[in-house]
């Protein structure tokens, strides 16, 4: 019998008074997977960590932790579980080292493997020049990985972690991603974030979320293949309008084209091609016009992350992608 | 009970590394000294009754500074979503924290043994009465701070936890007042048998009434009890 997903959600919601927060949700997290959650303020994301993490019980639905469920074994999940909410839960008046094994006993770790428990997070955390000094005056970035440190203490199978790299600076952010990476080769790691292109770079899956509700789960570039409409080539040129209507219509990926002239554009004509997601598509269309008639601009409208999120969540589409 | 241990340690050691501690310790030593000087010096009765009610006074009014910031230091900090994601049911939180609160009430009455050095020097006082007189002490504290400690979860702000514990606190002290307004035996019974000072005045007497016993005791475990009901439901 094959093991039980490390996270599994099945129809799960979760209602304060007459306000749901969280809405039918329901998906999986493998072991050696990191999935992204990506959502817009408000959209339930750190409500679904809670209820992943045991802070907080679903309304309706089920929660499970490697096949234990959160309504009533919360207690045991909790060891299997390593959880970084989105401010770190940090003691200002102990110093890291104290925090860390007040942490590590608190999670079950026996008390002969607290030593090399702390080193191996400090390690990991890189932790060893702050070991000593009081949590409050430690600087935001520091605050961020104690958190992540606590999380990694003892032997969890599932990580969950609310904006890990926010207040970071760009080498911690590196640092902190190559170690949740490392981490989820092995391990199932949900990662609640507002940075999109570290989804993309870390995580194998990516969830939206949006009003509590689930829109998309799938590979970042399968997300972005969903966004075709967002898959656009435009183009300036000197050419026949039907004749390049034809041309264009003749490249490989091609789906539509929309030519338009402006009467004091000199013959210059704008085209528009709705094109499939596919590699070379761009430069076909570049070396079609070129090899016949005067091509003056190309420009190429990439479905990227942001796009294919705000596409999701109902804002404007992001032109960040040139070619 | 390795998670209640843990709790415990934290506990105290968050006392120390804060001011509280020290203040509320020194305040209530101080307090006491003032109050043992008065009664035995300036009034010339060599016993601790007169002392022990002071102190029960006392504690009834630095309980909740010492017990206001056990969990709403906790929400406001957000390390509340520590203690309740870590494998600890809400009673392991809730008793490893208020052991760590009893203790300091422990060194509190520590503190106060320095008295009787003159006492026993100069007088002959009761042993039995005066150990009497400590447990009444004890067990009250423990029934305040375990009032305390339930205020305290229910608000992330320390000040308004430590408001209503006084509030609370006051009301289970004076309540005994109000006997000899009622006209119902009930209500006359009820009111007495509630009172904190009533119950503690009979162990300042040196009578361990089991009743009284019991009465702090209960009141000590449905707080404690409604405590870590409050966590669960806050889930």
């Amino acid at each position: 019998m094959s093991d039980p997903p490390a996270i599994a959600l099945d129809n799960v919601s979760k209602r304060y008074g007459s306000t749901t927060v969280v809405q039918d949700l329901t998906f999986t997290v493998e072991r050696g997977e990191i999935v992204g959650f990506l959502g817009p303020n408000g959209a339930g994301k750190t409500t679904t960590m809670r209820m992943i993490a045991g802070f907080t019980t679903a309304t309706s639905g089920r929660v499970t932790v490697a096949g234990l469920d959160m309504a009533t074994r919360h207690v045991d999940a909790a060891r299997l579980i390593g959880y970084v909410p989105e401010r770190p839960p940090l003691y200002d008046t102990l110093d890291v080292r104290a925090y860390l094994r007040f942490a590590a006993k608190v999670k079950g770790v026996a008390r002969h493997a607290i030593p090399g428990e702390l080193d191996r997070v400090v390690a990991a955390c890189r932790l060893e020049a702050v070991f000593r000094l009081p949590i409050f005056k430690l600087s935001r970035g520091y605050r961020q990985r104690v958190g992540l440190a606590q999380a990694l203490l003892g032997t969890p199978r599932v990580l969950l972690l609310d904006e890990p790299t926010a207040g970071l600076d760009p080498g911690q952010i590196h640092e902190t991603r190559d170690m949740i990476r490392k981490f989820g080769e092995d391990h199932a790691v949900l990662l609640s974030t507002h940075i999109l292109p570290e989804a993309t770079l870390i995580c194998r899956r990516v969830a939206i979320l949006d009003h509590g509700k689930l829109l998309a789960i799938d590979t970042p570039a399968g997300l972005q293949r969903s966004a075709e409409q967002t898959n656009r080539v435009t183009l300036e040129a000197t050419a026949p309008p039907s004749e390049l209507r034809d041309a264009l219509a003749s490249v490989r990926g091609v789906r539509a084209v929309e030519i338009h002239a402006a009467p004091d554009d000199h013959g210059v004509l704008t085209a528009t091609c709705q094109v499939e997601a596919m590699d070379g598509v761009a430069a076909a269309i570049a070396r079609t016009v070129a090899t016949r008639w005067d091509l003056h601009r190309l420009e190429r409208h990439e479905p990227t992350l942001e796009n294919v999120f705000l596409r999701y969540v109902g804002g404007e589409p992001v032109r960040s992608a040139w070619t | 009970m390795s998670g209640v241990l843990a709790v415990y340690q934290k506990e105290l050691a968050t006392y120390f590394r804060s001011a509280i501690a020290y203040f509320v310790v020194a305040v209530f030593l101080l307090g006491t000294g003032y109050f043992f000087l008065y009664n035995v010096f300036l009034t010339g009765d060599a016993t601790m009754a007169g002392t022990f009610l002071n102190m029960g006074v006392l504690m009834v009014t630095v309980i909740p500074v010492l017990s206001m910031r056990l969990f709403a230091a906790e929400w406001s900090a957000g390390t509340m979503e520590l203690l309740l994601t870590v494998p600890l049911s809400p009673w392991h939180v809730v008793l490893g924290k208020y052991l760590g609160a009893v203790t300091i009430l422990l060194a509190i009455a520590a503190g106060t043994l320095i008295d009787l050095v003159p006492l026993y020097l100069f007088g002959n006082p009761a042993t039995p009465t005066i150990l009497s007189g400590y447990l009444g002490f004890v067990l009250l504290g423990m029934a305040c701070l375990a009032i305390g400690q339930l205020c305290s979860a229910l608000t992330e702000n320390q000040i308004i936890a430590a408001l209503v514990t006084a509030a609370a606190l006051l009301a289970f002290w004076f309540v005994g007042h109000l006997q000899t307004f009622q006209t119902s035996a009930m209500a006359r019974w009820l009111s007495g048998y509630l009172s904190f000072a009533l119950h503690y005045a009979d162990f300042i007497q040196g009578l361990v009434r089991s009743e009284a016993v019991v009465f702090y005791a209960i009141v000590s475990s449905v707080a404690l009890a409604l405590n870590a009901a409050y966590l669960e439901w806050q889930r």
